[in-house]
């Protein structure tokens, strides 16, 4: 106080002796002098004075002389100074926190810095004011201008927003900062930043569309990583915050391949460097770091953005690397707590991962499934309670939507499995189920609970779990002993934990109920639980949960346990309690404060083991059965129990009675089409026995036929009396009619005589044809030969000296003459012109053998005559 | 995943004149008929390649409507390249280019590619505005022009390539400071080197050092996306 006095005196002179001036007087004689004086300095030194009683007189201060401030800011740019002092005193006027100089004044109301800053933002151009001077390179401005902004934020966060949203260049401007090489602005802007986009997706995106990430990215590389100090995890939270519920900004995240350069955040360290354990700072980063993977993979986002965001965690070993985080030693418990929930939301509802995740071995001796040592830590009371959360939240995720882990995790507990001497997982869950900590058995009813999941394969399969109980007694069915256990156990929470695996078991599947119907005191417990009538929400829970499974249990039921049919628990329901009662019990479990809580989010969120009750898809069960249960028992119940078929109000139950009655129907006609095909099978049977007499017989007879025909030809075949004069006295027609036929073959037979005997004739004409051909061919190479001696006379005749006269040869070759006008050319050149005759002859001596048909037809009319007489012979 | 340049693109003009889609188109390669209203901006991402590049196309999609206008200025800045889109079938659209066109102008870097794109060209009957308005228009402005219709598909491809054609022959040219980011433009992991050993200059020891490096980020690319695959 004394520094602020003695500053005052050097600005405003000694006060006058006896006057001691009030804080608001002074306040006003300084605003007076920043706005009359025309010297620079002294409007510096008004605004140094200022800044110094803006701590004290907050509320004069800002009362009077903010327009004044504005001002200087506006008019008094050039002077860097001025300006920061300026900047500081309405820092200060805005502050959010409450300075240790008020603490003991009760004029300054508690939200002061929030009443200042409404006024001071209500005029927009004041934002733009001081976005101008972010442009300022002086450190001084700089910095007080980004601490100004961000204690506006601070106190009206929405508004501020939409301000600088609408500021062309606002946030680019402090985007621009982030690169600023003073570290200090440097790290102020990303505080700013950070206040700045939370909770603004339009803002985020453009802070993510300036280079947010690769920005954070080189600064959180620079400074380290996780070893880095708390600039590492200012800029994880701004991560945290673009990203946050923003599907957008996480599209451009994955696409811009952001999530590979997260990976060496999470590399572990060698073997050697863990004795050194983590600082405080690492176990920060490294906790931001695991919120932003969760970010991208959390079930709220879009099954699409997940799904994608998971393959490639899985592709760049992401995945691989929180694993080894998992198995690695000396991990803080609260590091190791969210390191399974976000291997949990990694690998949740991805097949590939569930399987990763299933495969991975722990170093342990002997080697363990990563997933056995979890739930080892999860049934085990020592472990840290958010742990155990964990790993159930983990568990669920590796068993969601994924068929296979779900049925192997029963397979642990089937008979063919109880060889392998090695801790499985359904044997833990078994033994957490029935062990003495409360938790534990909650937790195992929730996981087992989880392998049931729209399911009914597995709900069949875990009824065929034994359980060996005491030497000497036969062995238990599981959901036997869960049922006794509900009976027997005085905790709430294992009640409940049994009530919605029951719940869970019995739904949708006939056989669990019988089951559960069998098991004794089952029902009679349920029936009691929901006629109490004790007043506390718990109560109110478990009377509501064993309603519900109650109606399940008539929803479902086949009318396989006699005792307990359908319309018999219906009216034991009816005279115990009343359907209204019923279905109002129904409904409390909906109403109960953890219900909610649990119905919001997959994860189970509990800070403490009292707020563990109930499960998340529970809630999404009931809220699936609730009503159709109530109104398929209500609506029975006003029809009367009889006739379930009749009348139905409501569709849904109405569709199902239909089908219901259908399919009664359709077992019916199966029956009675069964039995007559019984039927038909023997007579098919018998007809087949008839069938075989029949054809033996027919064979029999054949060859009694044969026998008979052969006689018959025998004896045609000898005397022949006999045969004809039987065929006659059967029918004087046949007769006639064979007569025809044999006159006809008769007919047939002759003309066949006839054409072999014309081919004969042809064959024959041919011959003389191929004789006569012959004989020309001689008689030309006679001729041929005559022609040669006769030419060759000539020439003797003319070399002697004797004249040769073509008269005289003449008669010599007279009888040559035919041949010699058949082919003009012989005369010249004979031989070459023995060709021709094949060629030129065939006109000439063709004429024979045309000529020969009717000749060798003659014949065979000749010799048609006799054969007919044959024929009519025979 | 690896790239040689990526470009941020946005896509800026009237509501309804089919930003979203053009930009689903792109992306996605299929078309949604109802009108989905984007609120703020919306991001998309595609790779494609020119001159044997590949380049990483980074696109916002901002919302037309007036009450985001403010918001959509924000965005101008970091863009190398905006296409403005109208609605062939709606003259008003046309009407507003000029302030659209003045607003980029104002708020983005003078070398930000413009690609005018008159979209709907699939709804010939109920055209309003003629092929060659938009052409004078874009020749007038100095932008690229081409109608699209981001039903049929029509187009799409080339708009958005042939704007990263654009700005590619602009860094080729030298226009472009490719290592400020602030101009929309990123050069790839595997170049990074590479641009900076070009940008000192021409000199024979600069050039063997450029293959080398280019040498050795091949191979690094090489095992780097080894697990990609």
């Amino acid at each position: 106080m004394d520094f602020f006095k003695s500053g005052l005196k050097t600005v405003l002179g000694a006060p006058e002796p006896g006057h001691q001036p009030t804080g608001a007087e002074t306040v006003e004689r300084l605003v007076d002098r920043v706005n009359n004086s025309t010297l620079l300095e002294d409007r510096r030194d008004a605004c140094r004075a200022l800044k110094a009683m803006s701590r004290t007189y907050r509320v004069e201060v800002g009362a009077l002389c903010l327009d004044t401030l504005k001002q200087v800011l506006e008019l008094d740019r050039a002077d860097n100074e001025t300006i920061n002092y300026a900047l500081d005193t309405i820092n200060n006027i805005m502050s959010p926190t409450q300075f240790e100089e008020e603490e003991d004044n009760p004029r300054v109301p508690m939200n002061i810095g929030e009443q200042f800053t409404e006024m001071f933002i209500k005029d927009h151009n004041n934002i733009q004011l001081i976005l101008d001077l972010l442009d300022e390179y002086d450190f001084r401005v700089r910095l007080s201008a980004v601490q100004l902004l961000t204690s506006l934020l601070t106190n009206r966060p929405k508004d501020i927003q939409e301000i600088i949203l609408v500021k062309p260049m606002g946030v680019s401007k402090m985007m621009d900062l982030l690169g600023d090489t003073r570290e200090v602005i440097r790290n102020e802007t990303l505080l700013l930043l950070i206040k700045l986009t939370k909770g603004n997706a339009n803002i985020q995106k453009i802070v993510a569309f300036e280079n947010a990430f690769d920005r954070l990215f080189e600064i959180v590389s620079s400074e380290g990583y996780s070893d880095g100090g708390i600039i590492v995890e200012d800029c994880l939270l701004l991560m945290l915050n673009l990203l946050k519920n923003n599907s957008s900004n996480i599209n451009f995240f994955k696409e811009g391949s952001y999530i590979q350069k997260m990976l060496p955040m999470f590399n572990t360290p060698p073997e050697g460097a863990e004795e050194e354990g983590w600082s405080p700072q690492k176990v920060s980063n490294v906790h931001c770091m695991l919120l932003i993977v969760r970010t991208l993979v959390s079930p709220s986002n879009s099954a699409q953005i997940i799904s994608n965001c998971q393959k490639i965690m899985k592709k760049v070993g992401l995945l691989d690397a929180l694993c080894n985080i998992l198995m690695s030693s000396g991990v803080p418990a609260d590091i190791l707590t969210e390191t399974i929930n976000t291997v949990g939301e990694c690998v949740r509802g991805d097949v590939a991962n569930q399987e990763f995740l299933g495969n991975v071995m722990a170093p342990s001796n002997p080697p363990r499934a990563c997933i056995v040592l979890l739930l080892m830590s999860m049934v085990n009371e020592k472990q840290p309670f958010s742990l155990r959360c964990a790993v159930l939240y983990c568990f669920e995720c590796y068993l969601y939507h994924n068929e296979t882990s779900q049925a192997s995790l029963v397979q642990t507990l089937l008979p063919s499995s109880t060889e392998m001497s090695t801790l499985t997982s359904g044997q833990l869950l078994c033994g957490g189920l029935f062990s003495s900590d409360v938790l534990s058995n909650w937790f195992s009813s929730v996981a087992l609970m989880h392998a049931l999941i729209e399911n009914p394969i597995q709900k069949e399969q875990l009824l065929r779990v034994l359980l060996a109980t005491n030497i000497g007694s036969s062995p238990v069915s599981l959901l036997h002993q869960c049922t006794l256990l509900l009976q027997q156990t005085t905790k709430l929470k294992a009640k409940v934990g049994l009530l919605m695996l029951l719940c869970q078991w019995t739904s949708h599947c006939a056989a669990a109920v019988s089951a559960f119907l069998r098991a004794p005191g089952g029902v009679a417990w349920l029936v009691a639980q929901t006629c109490a009538n004790e007043h506390d929400d718990n109560e109110f829970l478990l009377q509501g949960l064993s309603a519900f499974l109650l109606a399940i249990c008539i929803h479902f039921n086949d009318d396989s346990v006699e005792q307990y049919s359908k319309d018999s628990l219906r009216q034991l329901l009816t005279k115990r309690i009343g359907m209204e009662m019923f279905t109002s019990k129904v409904s409390e479990v909906s109403k109960h404060e953890l219900y909610n809580k649990a119905s919001k989010h997959p994860q189970l969120r509990a800070k403490i083991a009292a707020d563990v009750l109930i499960d998340y898809e529970f809630c999404r069960l009931f809220k699936v059965l609730e009503s159709v249960l109530i109104q398929s028992l209500t609506t029975t119940h006003e029809n009367g129990t009889g006739e379930p078929a009749a009348g139905r109000t409501s569709p849904e139950s109405g569709n199902l009675e239909q089908y219901k009655s259908l399919i009664r129907q359709q077992d019916a006609r199966l029956q009675e089409l069964m039995s007559q095909v019984e039927g038909l099978l023997q007579q098919n049977q018998s007809l087949q026995g008839a069938l075989n007499d029949s054809i033996a017989s027919n064979s029999h007879l054949k060859d009694e036929n044969t026998l008979l025909k052969a006689q018959v030809s025998a004896s045609k075949t000898l005397p022949g009396p006999p045969a004809p004069s039987l065929t006659s006295q059967e029918d004087p027609r046949v007769k006639e009619y064979e007569g025809k036929i044999q006159g006809l073959l008769a007919e047939v037979t002759s003309l066949k005589e006839q054409l072999r005997v014309s081919q004969e004739g042809q064959k024959t004409a041919a011959e003389e044809l191929e004789k006569v051909k012959k004989d020309q061919d001689d008689l030309l190479e006679l001729l041929a030969d005559q022609d040669m001696k006769l030419n060759e006379y000539k020439m003797r005749l003319t070399s002697l000296g004797q004249p040769v006269e073509d008269e005289p040869s003449e008669p010599p070759s007279e009888t040559i003459t035919p041949p010699v006008s058949l082919f003009p050319s012989a005369p010249t050149a004979p031989l070459v012109n023995m060709l021709p005759p094949d060629t030129g002859a065939p006109p000439i001596n063709m004429a024979p053998p045309v000529n020969m048909f009717p000749s060798s037809n003659m014949p065979q009319h000749v010799t048609r005559a006799p054969q007919d007489q044959l024929n009519e012979l025979v | 995943m690896a790239y040689a340049y990526l470009f941020k693109y946005i896509i800026i003009g009237d509501t309804g004149v089919g930003k979203s889609c053009l930009l689903l188109q792109f992306t996605d390669k299929r078309f949604q008929p109802v009108h989905d209203l984007t609120i703020g901006v919306e991001f998309g991402a595609r790779m494609i390649t020119i001159d044997g590049k590949q380049i990483k196309l980074q696109i916002w999609d901002t919302a037309g409507q007036e009450a985001f206008r403010s918001i959509t200025r924000s965005y101008y800045r970091g863009a190398a390249g905006a296409l403005l889109v109208y609605d062939i079938t709606r003259r008003d659209t046309f009407n507003h280019l000029t302030t659209w066109l003045e607003d980029a102008r104002q708020h983005s870097n003078s070398n930000m590619v413009i690609m005018l794109i008159g979209n709907k060209s699939d709804l010939e009957s109920r055209r309003e505005v003629k092929k060659e308005e938009g052409e004078a228009f874009a020749r007038e402005h100095g932008l690229v022009f081409m109608e699209t219709s981001a039903k049929t598909a029509a187009n799409v491809e080339e708009a958005f390539i042939n704007t990263a054609k654009e700005i590619y022959e602009k860094i080729q040219e030298g226009v472009f400071d490719i290592n400020n980011e602030a101009n929309g433009i990123k050069i790839g992991p595997q170049h990074s080197t590479a641009g900076g050993a070009s940008g000192a200059g021409g000199a024979g020891a600069g050039g063997l050092k450029r293959r080398g490096a280019a040498v050795c980020n091949e191979h690094w690319y090489e095992t780097y996306s080894m697990p990609d695959l």
